[in-house]
């Protein structure tokens, strides 16, 4: 009888979440514009991407993006949680400056990014420029367009990394630092010993969210570049959503969906995995 | 007696968005309709020069405009398809309108058209543009050309005339580099798409309407001669630093004001434009000029496009509101009234445009050019605009592909191959706009 209680969740699940899902799973078999009725094709939308020069070049950009999210903003955060925990005046001060980037819109950061760091005319590179420092706007020049964007969002992102390390290295037993402490740790030691691995499964956590929101990585590429100069910055994201609605293709669109969701289920089944052994220990 | 109180007021509160419903007399129809974004003022400007005038004019009606957004078309697909959606449905431009008119999603227009006159008060070309499968389904709301603004004021000090062939401007545009001007103003930071106006410009200068009409109807491919050179010029004009070094940072404000201020020769452009000139000029105490885009015989080339066009939603509850909403629009009185405020989106097809009379806030400028447009496009002299007459996707590839070119990630060839293979797949799939026959 109890177990009526989980029907208003599994309500909203199912109608929200699993039904759209199958629909996309579904539509990836189909050939259409968004207007008129679906076609059925088989595997000519796989097929299609498959030959898709641009396809592969976003799902390149998508591993490059998940390397940097895997390693810049898990180093800093690591970095900067260690400092908190160690030097406890002023830590919810800077907690909170650390945080604020997340918290503020992603349009608003990308437009101040843009406009007013980036920009050679109106931003600090143009202030630099005068200076005699001339660096380019990376969202221009095609082999830094990607990781233009991606510092944009690295900036938005290492906050929330550090916090949740913060809050995991608080849990780590007084006594180990203290034992760690006396018997003379340096920083280094005392991360290798006794902090990194007492908030091992929260980075394990963290590295697998990574990797599924690394795949899922939209808004600060389409509103800096939209995918360009010329498809140089990329995502299977974008690719999706300018199939979808602009090329009218939607049947493609949820292919590429799929292909995304391909990777998110791998990195889950790797998760759940180390979790039950860990479990088992 | 403390709950009761808190749960009377909290129905009340409740209940006042349901208010609204019982807000106008029981006998007033509603009429919708969805607009995209506009600024403070414009709004205002519709709120004053269309809603207020038209409820006043018709008592059993009651229209109300609501914002939508840059994101109106996808909300508009998504509405359309579930049956919902606006009366007056406004959409981006006639390759849209041949999707939902194939999905029977408009309403055709055709005996609106003859009982309210609007075959007599629209230019033809433009009934025969809102057509799908021989009915009317879309009117054109505004229409816009491409061509080339230039400061005067600079030009009169250097002592240079506004060019007529693609020589000349090479010309000029060699010696404005010379003197350390950019001689094309352009930017696509905030509007990507920005880069078809100079695929359409090129297109149409160089490869000559004829050829794009045949194309456009299937009788050569894209991958004729005529275009390879059309976009080979434009690679050439980038390698040769015609566009600035600024062109992906620069927004389309920022672009157009560098004209304004000197630092850029000149802007090739669309009528839009002149929504910024009364901002940019006027303050650098320059004057603008404008001519239709060089071409290589000499005749400058206005190359048609359909800026949005209006429709009536097939399952719209009252598309006799939608159709006097529309009737009211396409009337000189509105053009005169609309263009005073808001210049170069209710640039609407009228075959007359003699009653016209713009406020004097107006730059004349643009009085004249949309009358030069006017007579071009009445006697059959107009070129093809990209996102007017290219099917979506088509449409689409091109806006990053010619990007490819420029940047070196792929050649003339493959690029137009590519569009040519794009074409002929939405042309078969029905996806393609009309081509109203050349005079």
């Amino acid at each position: 009888m109890y177990r009526l209680y989980l029907l208003p969740t599994m309500i909203i699940n199912i109608v929200i979440i699993l039904i759209p899902a199958l629909l996309t799973v579904i539509l990836a078999f189909y050939n259409w514009d968004g207007i008129s009725t679906p076609t059925f094709v088989g595997i000519d939308n796989f097929r299609a991407l498959a030959a898709d020069r641009v396809f592969w070049l976003a799902l390149g950009n998508n591993l490059v993006w998940t390397l940097i999210f895997l390693t810049v903003p898990m180093f800093m955060g690591l970095l900067a949680a260690s400092m908190l925990l160690i030097v406890r005046r002023g830590s919810n001060f800077f907690q909170i400056v650390y945080f604020l980037p997340v918290v503020i819109a992603t349009v608003i950061t990308a437009r101040v990014w843009q406009g007013m760091i980036y920009s050679p005319v109106t931003g600090i590179f143009g202030i630099l420029k005068r200076y005699g420092l001339p660096i380019p706007n990376p969202l221009t020049q095609p082999p830094m367009a990607l990781f233009g964007v991606a510092t944009v969002d690295l900036w938005h992102w290492w906050g929330f990394l550090c916090v949740i390390f913060f809050a995991a290295l608080r849990q780590v037993p007084q006594e180990q630092i203290e034992a760690a402490r006396i018997e003379g740790a340096t920083y280094l030691q005392m991360m290798r010993y006794v902090l990194l691995p007492g908030i091992r499964s929260t980075i394990t956590l963290m590295m697998i969210m990574t990797v599924i929101w690394s795949f899922l990585a939209f808004d600060f590429v389409y509103i800096l570049t939209q995918g360009g100069p010329a498809f140089s910055s990329d995502l299977l994201s974008t690719f999706a959503y300018r199939k979808a609605f602009y090329d009218l293709n939607v049947g493609q669109a949820a292919a590429a969906a799929l292909v995304i969701s391909v990777f998110g289920l791998v990195s889950t089944v790797f998760y759940v995995r180390i979790q039950s052994k860990e479990g088992e220990q | 007696m403390h709950r009761r109180t808190v749960l009377k007021a909290g129905f009340g509160l409740a209940s006042l968005p349901l208010m609204s419903r019982f807000g106008f007399a029981a006998d007033q129809k509603p009429v919708g309709f969805w607009y995209e974004s506009a600024t403070p003022e414009n709004q205002e400007a519709l709120q004053n020069l269309l809603i207020d005038p038209f409820n006043a004019a018709h008592a059993d009606e009651l229209l109300s405009i609501d914002f939508r957004g840059s994101d109106l078309d996808k909300q508009l697909r998504i509405a359309m398809l579930s049956g919902t959606g606006p009366d007056v449905v406004l959409t981006a431009g006639p390759s849209y309108v041949a999707s939902m008119a194939q999905a029977g999603q408009l309403l055709a227009l055709d005996d609106y058209a003859k009982k309210l006159g609007w075959n007599e008060r629209v230019l033809p070309l433009f009934l025969d543009l809102g057509r799908y499968d021989g009915k009317l389904y879309a009117l054109a709301k505004t229409y816009e050309t491409l061509g080339l603004f230039y400061n005067k004021t600079l030009f009169a000090t250097n002592n240079w005339n506004a060019p007529t062939t693609i020589a000349e401007l090479e010309a000029l545009a060699e010696e404005m580099k010379g003197k350390g001007l950019v001689p094309f103003a352009a930017g696509n930071a905030d509007w990507r798409p920005a880069n078809e106006w100079f695929v359409s410009i090129v297109l149409n200068s160089v490869a000559g309407p004829e050829n794009l009409y045949k194309a456009l109807t299937g009788a050569i491919a894209w991958t004729d001669p005529a275009f390879s050179a059309a976009i080979d010029k434009l690679a050439e004009w980038w390698d040769k630093g015609y566009f600035g070094e600024n062109y992906f940072s620069l927004t389309l404000e920022q672009a157009f004001a560098q004209v304004a201020t000197g630092q850029a020769g000149m802007a090739p452009t669309g009528t839009w434009s002149f929504t910024n000139v009364p901002t940019y000029f006027p303050p650098n105490n320059a004057e603008p000029g404008f001519v239709g885009f060089p071409s290589t015989s000499g005749d400058p080339i206005f190359a048609l496009g359909v800026g949005s066009t209006l429709s009536i939603n097939g399952k719209s509850g009252n598309p006799d509101g939608a159709a006097a909403v529309l009737d009211y629009i396409f009337t000189d009185d509105f053009y005169s009234k609309m263009n005073s405020e808001w210049q170069g989106e209710w640039n609407l097809p009228l075959t007359d445009l003699s009653k016209v009379k713009l406020s004097d806030k107006v730059v004349p400028l643009y009085t004249e050019t949309m009358k030069h447009l006017s007579a071009a496009v009445a006697a059959g002299k107009y070129g093809y605009t990209t996102w007017t007459f290219l099917p979506p996707a088509t449409d689409t590839y091109l806006v990053s592909g010619i990007e490819e070119v420029w940047l070196k990630k792929t050649s003339t060839a493959d690029f137009l191959k590519k569009l040519d293979e794009s074409f002929k797949q939405e042309r078969d799939a029905g996806k393609a706009p009309a081509i109203p026959s050349r005079a």
